[in-house]
């Protein structure tokens, strides 16, 4: 029983991960750029569902459209004006200056929102219900549900509609999709945008269930980093299903092996991946 | 190398020698610091900015540096130099344990597997009591800056040393052989595994000893600070700040970042971080190949600035 629940546990906390995760495979597939300062992005996000509750008493929830749309803009913007800039610069150089980027949000957000731990508490947020002897915490239920609701929201962006086949163009071929009439500028824009929209919505639920400080952005980058490989770059599903993976792997390694070494089990299972798998991964969308 | 060059570089290594005697303690201990730091991003040169390999694992080298120093010392009495050596032996092994099956890997694979690396090690070493678990070690205490600060010259000298025969030799060929286009150099009868991995172990015995000489100097080591990940971070900064895969880049981007960040951070001491990160994502932009590349440009100023900005962007 207490295996089931860890199991279950995992699963809800993993598809969570997954939606972490979507938007740095997103932009990594599409505009080969491995951002590092996804975790701060999803900070951010976290921190604009904080103040909609805290200040304006918008509950959490429906603070998350207003989350993922702030972070629409503020991604757009990035991309638009600086990172569209460096965008066919070497791997090593987009990696760098989304680090500088990294280290800037996180210290804007020390100045803005302090380092004091918050945790978004609506009045639900304890609440669990049994299930076959299970129990099941309300909140990542929601959370889970959300997770599959907008991956599968981005699967039908990407694969039924004009602006997903443009995006989808631009990852195969730059110089074609221009040529069709495709301005790259603006699909990388709208494509970072989505992803870091992607974040937000990732860190409101992330704040609901675990805490929010300005520096849980690092951890929650290399977390995003093991899941896009794990995931692939190509379906979203499969990036909700590595989050699976990962949750459940840490949930495991938490109960048999202790705590300290959750870190451990998913980088393990990275490399494990990597070298008998290497050509899975990296496949644009 | 061109002989004025060897000269100035000879001259001002003997001035820098001298430092201990003129300089003050606060000055002393930031020239210590920043002399390390120059030592780990020129051996992060060696894989990185030679080979291009994209390393974020040495960190751990210079974590198992500081910890075979420390427990040589705080759990068995041993002196420093065994330790030093011992800390050494563990990076090497370590290098050949995980450079085998990583270096198999290419580009971005191989950064990204080596991202994990130094957590996984904290991890580990915080669970060992013969490290001090959680806690930490102490070190027996010596006060003797002047001692540390002309070991750690001597270590940064002879790691340029060995860069400087590497770009010219028939082993830094085959890195940048490697670089270039792997599989052409393959082709023609580099053994590419071979090499990478060599360069691996060269600079995790350089990464090492400096770990060993900054916890013999601090006189304490604890999990968090040997394997912090940013440190990582800070020597690629370094390194591609002044010129990734040239002999002096690294050591020049060293001086120039630590220098503008302790002002910065003497000045305005809240805001240092958000300048350093400014600070990056504009070196990023407008020269991208470090300060190396503009020393030598043909027409510096604004001019290059705008050439590289235009030859990246979108």
């Amino acid at each position: 029983m207490l295996l089931a629940q860890v199991l279950l546990n995992g699963v809800l906390l993993g598809a969570l991960y997954g939606l972490m995760a979507l938007g740095m495979a997103l932009v990594w597939g599409v505009l080969n750029i491995v951002n590092l300062a996804h975790g701060a992005l999803i900070m951010l996000g976290g921190y604009v569902v904080y103040y909609c509750y805290t200040l304006l008493g918008i509950d959490p929830l429906l603070a998350l459209p207003v989350a993922m749309a702030s972070m629409f803009a503020t991604g757009y913007l990035l991309q638009r004006f600086l990172l569209n800039l460096i965008v066919r610069g070497a791997l090593l150089n987009t990696l760098l200056i989304t680090f500088g980027l990294d280290v800037v949000i996180t210290y804007l957000g020390q100045v803005v929102f302090t380092a004091d731990f918050r945790t978004i508490n609506p009045s639900y947020s304890g609440a669990n219900f049994m299930l076959l002897g299970l129990t099941v915490p309300v909140l990542r239920l929601i959370a889970f549900g959300i997770a599959l609701l907008l991956s599968s929201a981005l699967w039908f962006l990407l694969n039924k509609s004009g602006l997903g086949r443009a995006i989808r163009a631009t990852a195969q071929n730059l110089v074609a999709a221009r040529l069709y009439g495709v301005d790259p500028r603006q699909v990388y824009a709208v494509t970072f945008g989505i992803g870091a929209a992607l974040a937000g919505a990732a860190g409101g639920l992330y704040g609901m269930i675990s805490h929010l400080t300005p520096y849980i952005g690092s951890s929650l980058t290399a977390k995003s980093f093991v899941i896009a490989i794990l995931g692939g770059l190509a379906n979203p599903f499969k990036v909700i299903l590595g989050g699976i993976v990962v949750g459940v792997a840490e949930s495991l390694a938490a109960l048999y092996i202790g705590p300290t070494y959750t870190d451990v089990v998913s980088f393990l299972l990275l490399v494990v991946i990597l070298v008998v798998r290497p050509a899975h991964a990296l496949r644009a969308a | 190398m061109q002989r004025s060059v060897l000269v100035l570089v000879i001259m001002s290594v003997i001035m820098l020698a001298f430092l201990p005697w003129i300089a003050s303690d606060v000055m002393l201990q930031f020239a210590i610091n920043t002399l390390l730091l120059a030592t780990l991003a020129q051996s992060w040169n060696i894989l990185g900015g030679f080979a291009g390999y994209v390393s974020f694992g040495n960190s751990v080298f210079y974590g198992l540096g500081t910890y075979g120093t420390a427990i040589a010392m705080a759990q068995f009495g041993l002196p420093f130099w065994v330790g030093l050596m011992l800390g050494a032996l563990l990076a090497v092994i370590c290098a050949l344990i995980v450079g085998l099956p990583i270096l198999r890997l290419r580009g971005p694979y191989f950064a990204i597997a080596t991202l994990g690396l130094s957590g996984v090690m904290g991890a580990i070493v915080s669970n060992m009591d013969i490290a001090g678990a959680n806690i930490g070690l102490i070190l027996p205490l010596t006060r003797a800056d002047p001692m540390f600060y002309e070991l750690s010259l001597g270590l940064l000298v002879v790691t340029t040393v060995c860069v400087a025969w590497l770009s010219m030799s028939r082993f830094g060929m085959a890195l940048i052989a490697i670089r270039e286009d792997e599989d052409a150099a393959g082709t023609m009868g580099v053994n590419t595994t071979r090499y990478k991995v060599a360069a691996l172990v060269l600079a995790s015995l350089f990464t090492s000893i400096a770990g060993g000489i900054h916890a013999y100097w601090i006189t304490f080591v604890d999990p968090a600070s040997a394997f912090d990940p940013t440190l990582n971070v800070r020597m690629v900064i370094m390194a591609v700040f002044g010129g990734s895969g040239t002999v002096f880049g690294p050591v020049i981007g060293s001086f120039l970042l630590s220098t503008i960040y302790e002002l910065l951070a003497f000045w305005i001491s809240t805001a240092a971080a958000l300048l350093f990160g400014v600070v990056i994502v504009l070196a990023v932009l407008f020269m991208p190949k470090g300060i190396a590349d503009l020393a030598l440009a043909k027409e510096p100023g604004w001019r290059y600035f705008l050439r590289n900005v235009r030859e990246h962007r979108l």
